[in-house]
């Protein structure tokens, strides 16, 4: 009896001794392991003023960004659904595009990673991001994308043009969509445990200068040498600090919502 | 599945064979149950159900069988989702063999191959079980050994790979969503009074455990050391002196970066203690907890009510009336600290008071706050439950100012006469919607609900009883102002009324009617009516329910474990036996 207990100990104890794994608190986040290639990624974060779990889940998209490339990966804050319904002193920032985006869902938050809306099969949270950024972020380039933009202080009226490069031949029917972006917005956020009243709101998106759809860039045969330009324009509403604005442009497959290319530009 | 039986039924027949000359068909008992849950839908535009979304009925069934010989037994369970009932997984759509086992057990030694149902001390670090009115099972399937080296000692093994809805059990597909960790635990149990003759008929009782689970998970995280191998490990005991007992258990848990917790690296605790005392006519029960990130499941990015490895017991009472029901108490993973006091008193037969036949009281307080947490430097700045970091620090004993859930209740239960009895109660409700259901900026439910249950036999063969309840917010009712855009966030709020009337012929039949009214709403277009009408059949073990009508949303939680529950209309049946 008394070996079989003592067999029992030494197994009990070198079970304990595989079963822990202690990570260095000091060294908790992995090297960065770019990812090759020069296809952007534009992650859509639909959130809410008065969600408690959405600051979080920006905070690891953000982390996401910063560790696989902030020059690559674009996070736009699309306020819809209930918890972004305005309520006292929480912020509004539904837009009409950002609703027909959400597609009806009933929770914040959710993520879309290179799609245009929340739709079967694409509907994330965040704990699912992480794959299909890196997978998106190896895949080719189909087009690249030049933004310039021209603001007007006096008048606030902003023109962009859209010039778009297809990186070699293909097929399709593709559609551009030129978005509005305020970044670093002060105001209330539910936290756990209570509201921030100092959150910052980053790259909240304002709207769209062509519809939430956008506008056709290309449909049937392209070559390496096309170009394809778009003219969009709008005029800045008053509110909006035009020091922290973008225009943010995404051109997508029309028949799938598959985002191809992202691109971010400064107004000013 | 076929190569699962195959394996199943030799290693049955292996063990049976090992057992002796045993046969496996002689004398062997067979048990099992059968149940059925359908509901049909219809539109019901006065509960604000525009829409069915293609989904008409929806049947919830399994049938499980049982085989028992001697030493040997073995079981299977079929479960058919086609599709699930309205607030339960989509995940769960499917039909097939959801479960099987075999075990033999000769004293000394116990194996079970298969599926696995069990629990170490009160399950602060591992728990599988089976609850179908939640949709939930989370069985470790995989191998169970028990062993019971001396009297009063017992070890347990187990090894495995918990359910997780139809999902496959092979590790092939490791980026797959439904990849989930392996689960391995021991177990050891030692109770003094079994071991010690000179305590055997003492009045002192005495055992002691400790247990130690793993979960050996693969690091799918693209930018943090996720710990391939997460230990959490308990140590409990058991203290008795006649009417007195005290029971506590201590679980601790290394660092373990979750969906669940933010990813962040700080290790687990969690305490249970409970002290009771009875006597005829008396008892009390105080029971403390205190948990601290003890969120310990397979799947690390899991956020759901799924794929959990421990349990964290709740300590509130359970209410069973439908208006207390409305707002039951669901347990916070990342951290909680509660206490519940347990009164229950006979006044005695022949007293004033007590009359002819004794009178019950109960008296029930429970309350639950929030752990403190306080921020921890992180590059030079403060920070708390950054993701990376370990997240935050907490004093052990400090309660927070955020109370989630207080529950002061006090029941009276009398039997007036012969063909009377009565069960009244009165409830105190204070419940932190936003934090329990997600009702961000909703304000607090305090509530007073009360109810009167009375029963009078007409015969030895027929009975009435009549159910009266109501629920009075203090602050949300008629009148409220609220935001038009936060409409949705007073579903089932303000005040309600509730009534039942219920005529049985035992032993076979019974016939309900009920009505729930949200008179109260501050939402005008709310302050709906849930009439239902049912009627029942009871044959031996089998039970055959039908209900018409409409049902309000709400939570249906078992073991402060909860799933939402929709508000819809139309017919239910439940068929259930047993044999």
């Amino acid at each position: 009896m008394n070996k079989l207990l003592s067999i029992l100990a030494v197994a009990a104890l070198l079970c304990v001794a595989s079963g822990c794994d202690q990570i260095d608190i000091n060294n908790t986040h992995k090297p960065i392991t770019p990812v090759s290639g020069s296809k952007t990624v534009l992650i859509k974060d639909f959130t809410g003023a008065r969600c408690v779990n959405c600051p979080e889940a920006a905070e690891y998209a953000h982390e996401l960004q910063h560790r696989l490339g902030e020059d690559r990966i674009f996070i736009m804050g699309v306020h819809a659904g209930f918890l972004a319904q305005p309520m006292g002193q929480f912020p509004d920032f539904i837009t009409e595009e950002g609703t027909a985006w959400y597609n009806d869902n009933s929770s914040n938050p959710l993520f879309a990673v290179d799609h245009v809306a929340l739709t079967e099969g694409n509907t994330l949270y965040v704990e699912q991001i992480d794959t299909p950024v890196s997978d998106a972020l190896a895949e080719t380039q189909l087009f690249d994308i030049n933004i310039v933009n021209t603001y007007d202080e006096a008048t606030r009226s902003l023109s962009v043009k859209n010039t778009f490069y297809p990186t070699g031949d293909g097929e399709g029917k593709y559609y551009a969509t030129v978005c509005l972006v305020e970044d670093s917005i002060v105001g209330w956020q539910t936290i756990p445990g209570g509201v921030d009243r100092e959150y910052v709101f980053r790259n909240v998106f304002r709207g769209t200068l062509n519809g939430a759809d956008g506008e056709l860039v290309s449909d049937g045969h392209f070559y390496y040498d096309d170009t394809f330009v778009t003219n969009a324009s709008m005029v800045l509403d008053t509110t909006y600090n035009a020091d922290q604005c973008y225009i943010l442009t995404y051109i997508y497959d029309y028949e799938t919502g598959k985002i191809m290319h992202t691109e971010m530009q400064k107004i000013k | 599945m076929r190569k699962h039986i195959l394996v199943l039924l030799a290693l049955a027949l292996g063990i049976g064979f090992r057992a002796g000359a045993q046969s496996l068909t002689e004398g062997g008992q067979v048990s099992g149950s059968f149940q059925t849950d359908a509901q049909y839908y219809r539109l019901d535009e006065g509960i604000g159900i525009n829409d069915l979304r293609g989904k008409q009925l929806g049947i919830n069934g399994f049938g499980k069988v049982n085989y028992t010989n001697g030493d040997f037994s073995a079981g299977i369970r079929f479960e058919a989702f086609l599709p699930e009932m309205n607030g339960f997984r989509p995940e769960l759509n499917g039909v097939g063999l959801a479960n099987f086992f075999a075990t033999y057990d000769n004293g000394f030694v116990g194996v079970t191959v298969g599926d696995i149902y069990d629990q170490f001390g009160s399950g602060l670090v591992f728990r599988t079980y089976e609850e179908w009115s939640l949709g939930m099972d989370n069985a470790l399937r995989g191998a169970r050994v028990v062993l019971r080296p001396a009297q009063g000692v017992t070890l347990k093994g187990v090894y495995g790979r918990q359910r997780f809805f139809w999902a496959p059990y092979l590790e092939r597909d490791m980026d797959n969503d439904d990849y989930r960790g392996i689960v391995r635990g021991v177990d050891a149990e030692w109770d003094l009074n079994q071991s010690i003759p000179a305590l055997s008929e003492s009045q002192f009782r005495m055992s002691l455990g400790g247990s130690f689970v793993s979960k050996r998970q693969y690091d799918q995280s693209l930018f943090y050391y996720i710990p391939e191998n997460v230990g959490a490990a308990s140590a409990r005991l058991n203290l008795g002196y006649g009417r007195v007992s005290f029971s506590t258990e201590y679980a601790y848990k290394i660092n373990d970066p979750s969906a669940i917790n933010n990813f962040i690296y700080k290790e687990g605790q969690a305490l249970l203690a409970s002290l009771s005392y009875s006597q005829k006519g008396f008892g009390a029960v105080l029971q403390v907890k205190r948990t601290d990130n003890m969120s310990f499941k397979s799947m690390y990015t899991g956020k759901q009510n799924d794929l959990d490895i421990n349990f964290i017991p709740p300590i509130n009472y359970t209410h069973t009336h439908s208006l207390p029901s409305l707002y039951t108490y669901s347990t916070q993973p990342n951290g909680e600290m509660a206490a519940q006091l347990q009164i229950n008193y006979t006044i005695p037969k022949g007293t004033l008071l007590g009359g002819k036949y004794g009178t019950k009281l109960a008296f029930n307080m429970s309350q639950v706050n929030d752990i403190v947490r306080d921020s921890i430097m992180e590059n030079g700045r403060m920070v708390i439950n950054k993701p990376g970091t370990l997240g935050y620090t907490s004093n052990f004993f400090a309660i927070s100012d955020h109370r989630f859930f207080r529950d002061i209740n006090i029941e009276i239960d009398k039997k007036i006469s012969k063909d009377w009895h009565l069960t009244a109660q009165y409830i105190n409700l204070y419940y932190d919607i936003e934090t329990i259901e997600g009702h961000a900026g909703a304000p607090v439910v305090q509530a007073n609900i009360g109810f009167l249950d009375v029963t009078f036999k007409i015969n030895n063969k027929q009975s009435l009883r009549l159910e009266l309840q109501g629920l009075w917010e203090k602050e949300v009712h008629a009148g409220y102002e609220y935001e038009e855009s936060e409409m949705k966030d007073y579903q089932k709020r303000g005040d309600w009324a509730a009534a039942l009337l219920e005529y049985s012929i035992n032993p076979h039949w019974s016939f309900s009617i009920a009505d729930k009214w949200n008179y109260g709403n501050p939402v005008e277009e709310y302050r709906d009516h849930y009439f239902t009408g049912t009627v029942t059949y009871i044959h031996d073990a089998t039970r055959v329910m039908l209900s018409a009508g409409r049902q309000s949303e709400g939570v249906v939680c078992v073991g402060g474990v909860c799933r939402t529950v929709p508000a819809s209309s139309g017919v239910t049946l439940t068929v259930s036996t047993s044999f």
